[in-house]
């Protein structure tokens, strides 16, 4: 389902002309990136894509209490990953990227020691690095599965609280589903020979509901989490309309969350550990726990992370989904950065799964090129067996070149 | 109770006494000059204001002289010790909305948190990591910290003049139970006004930082550095922060000195 926004995204743009500099202040970027993959796969005999993103935010503060924030993406691609159609999205329910898309658009009243935030928004629950899954109201876009990027959602977020405890309780109106792989592309991995299609996705009414309680203390950092509504990674149901020719709907399950998280700094590293345990009335989705636990260090031009990601699964019921966040559990995490100099960064990112069947690495070098512009090259490795969540991708290897202007 | 910006005579001390400015003061002081630490005491009092707001202008020099220009603004709740203060980068364009807030305590080392707005989350950075360099600058996250007076045992070094100027040389050392990653410190102070001038950061014996305040103005009736030199002496590099529209007892709030504030984009 498409919406059309375009009054909103006229406010948008046309915000900065309207403003004073003191109250307001803007960001954007534009970025090209080429990405080559070395093989091809049964489904898609593309290994050069061409991406471009264009991204404008800016913020109007009009008083001591409230603030608006509006932000829009525009996008091109020669894969067909964005959407052809020039129009305006908000909900982000279509299959494809849309070509353009309202990034953020909210006010934020704060008073005292509340704060309120309405509209198209960012949040995030959590405080492991890698794997968070407490994070329930960030939905991504998984056309490439393994370079994900988050997505806003439509809500009404409320904060209370001090330095000390915080509650905040989240409602949202409209459910905004992760963006799984296209089917007729290398990420959706599917067999030759197999005809797939699609039918129209069954996305759930409702509302849905979270709260968290969060403590700062002079230790440690912990929170209790809970989240009533749908998983945003969808269950799928097939239909055999004819000799390997198969349709597919997805469906999205109902999920409740009781969740915590914890960071403990101690005197060689920093602890941190997040867990959650999902239940759901539907007959046809799992009852699963995941939990993550890492280390984290900065020392000198170094960071490391590494951690471990598990899961168990006290009740087994689904048969085809999708769900990148278990495919990385049962698995060790790592990341490691140097800073070279003030210009110059080198990072790599791993999972290792423990049974040795999957494998992810990506090495990235980035380098600032004068005060705008920002050179970035990487290397994603994938190894290991079809029937890992990992493996499956294993042709799937691929170099990244982007070039971005800021302003 | 007095309280020290910093680590009192050192790197802390400087570089927070730097980046949030309180430190430089009016020559009315009348106490023993032999007193190390009345006369950092003395010195930082001179300092005091309700508050404190300033752009800073960041000149990064590497160790090939490549020039890299960074810009923030900065606010501050309160005065040593107790300070509250948010960071926030306005320049360059791909680091425009990160930010860095402190909360100093009296009675031990800060609590810090950095936002970035890429991945739109907080972290905290934990003690073991303050020795770290913030956001590519040669301050490190410690330097950004007030420390009170009575976490340093303070020696009188001598005298020694600096572009001129008599200065009591200082020594500071945390004491037993309190972390930091300098081992000592030491600071210059003028004799006529009282404004520490130079500081000198030393791991062991080792010196590795050194920071040094220039172009002295009365801003509001406070003695204030608009510009500081920090030098990272392993490293070879060094960060010139110059304070533009610095103004003190602003009007701010308690509030705005949150986690959850942090979070706002300005």
């Amino acid at each position: 389902m498409k919406r059309r926004f375009l009054g909103a995204g006229c406010w948008v743009l046309g915000l900065s002309a309207a403003l004073f500099a003191q109250s307001f202040s803007q960001r954007g970027f534009l970025e090209t990136d080429f990405i080559g993959y070395p093989q091809t796969v049964p489904n898609d005999s593309g290994q050069e894509i061409g991406e471009a993103l264009f991204r404008y935010e800016a913020f109007y503060k009009l008083n001591s209490d409230w603030q608006f924030a509006g932000g829009i993406d525009a996008r091109a691609d020669t894969h067909e990953q964005v959407d052809r159609a020039w129009e305006l999205s908000w909900d982000d329910r279509e299959r494809r990227r849309p070509s353009f898309e309202v990034r953020q658009l909210n006010a934020t009243y704060a008073k005292k020691k509340l704060t309120v935030v309405l509209g198209k928004q960012f949040i995030r629950w959590g405080k492991a690095d890698i794997l968070n899954p407490t994070d329930r109201f960030a939905p991504q876009d998984y056309l490439s599965v393994v370079d994900s990027e988050f997505l806003a959602i439509t809500a009404a977020r409320a904060t209370y609280g001090g330095q000390s405890n915080t509650i905040d309780l989240v409602w949202v109106p409209l459910f905004t589903p992760s963006r799984i792989p296209l089917l007729d592309q290398r990420w959706s991995n599917v067999p030759a020979g197999i005809a797939l299609g699609e039918l129209p996705p069954s996305f759930p009414g409702g509302s849905q509901f979270g709260a968290r309680w969060n403590h700062i203390g002079s230790v440690a950092e912990y929170s209790l989490s809970f989240y009533d509504g749908h998983n945003n990674l969808p269950l799928f149901n097939f239909q055999e309309t004819r000799p390997l020719a198969v349709e597919i709907e997805r469906y999205y399950p109902q999920m409740r969350m009781y969740g915590g998280d914890a960071a403990i700094p101690l005197k060689g590293v920093t602890v941190k550990a997040e867990a959650a345990y999902f239940t759901s009335t539907t007959k046809t989705e799992d009852e699963y726990a995941l939990y993550v636990v890492q280390l984290e260090r900065q020392a000198g031009e170094w960071f490391f992370i590494g951690g471990y990601a598990g899961q168990v699964v006290t009740e087994h019921r689904s048969i085809f989904d999708f769900a990148p966040d278990r495919g990385l559990t049962s698995a060790f995490l790592g990341r490691a950065g140097y800073t070279i100099d003030t210009n110059r960064s080198v990072a790599l990112e791993t999972a290792l799964r423990q049974n040795g069947k999957g494998e992810w690495a990506k090495l990235e070098y980035s380098q600032a090129l004068g005060a705008h512009w920002r050179a970035t090259a990487a290397l994603t490795l994938i190894r290991g067996d079809e029937s890992d969540f990992l493996g499956q991708y294993r042709r799937n290897s691929h170099a990244m070149l982007a070039l971005r202007y800021s302003f | 109770m007095n309280k020290i910006s910093g680590a009192g005579s050192q790197p802390a001390a400087a570089s927070q006494a730097a980046l949030l400015l309180t430190c430089l003061f009016s020559l009315t002081g009348t106490m023993h000059a032999d007193d190390a630490r009345q006369i950092v005491a003395e010195s930082q009092r001179r300092g005091r204001a309700d508050s404190q707001r300033y752009e800073g202008s960041l000149e990064v020099f590497g160790a090939n002289n490549k020039v890299s220009k960074k810009h923030w603004q900065s606010d501050r709740l309160g005065s040593y010790g107790a300070s509250k203060a948010i960071i926030r980068f306005t320049e360059p364009a791909e680091v425009k909305g990160v930010a860095l807030l402190v909360v100093n305590h009296p009675d031990r080392s800060s609590d810090q948190w950095m936002w970035t707005p890429a991945i739109g989350r907080d972290r905290r950075i934990a003690q073991q990591d303050r020795s770290t360099r913030f956001f590519g600058t040669d301050f490190s996250f410690e330097d950004l910290e007030e420390r009170d007076v009575d976490q340093f045992d303070f020696s009188m070094q001598g005298e020694e003049s600096i572009d001129g100027a008599p200065c009591w040389r200082i020594e500071s050392k945390p004491k037993q139970g309190k972390s930091s990653q300098y081992t000592s410190s030491r600071v210059w102070i003028r004799k006529d006004n009282y404004v520490p001038v130079q500081y000198e950061n030393y791991v062991k014996d080792k010196l590795v930082r050194r920071l040094v305040e220039r172009d002295i103005q009365n801003v509001q009736g406070i003695w204030t550095a608009r510009q500081l030199e920090m030098t990272d002496l392993g490293r070879k590099s060094r960060t010139i922060l110059k304070l533009e529209n610095v103004r003190y007892n602003v009007p701010m709030k308690d509030d705005d000195f949150t986690v959850q504030a942090l979070r706002r984009q300005m």
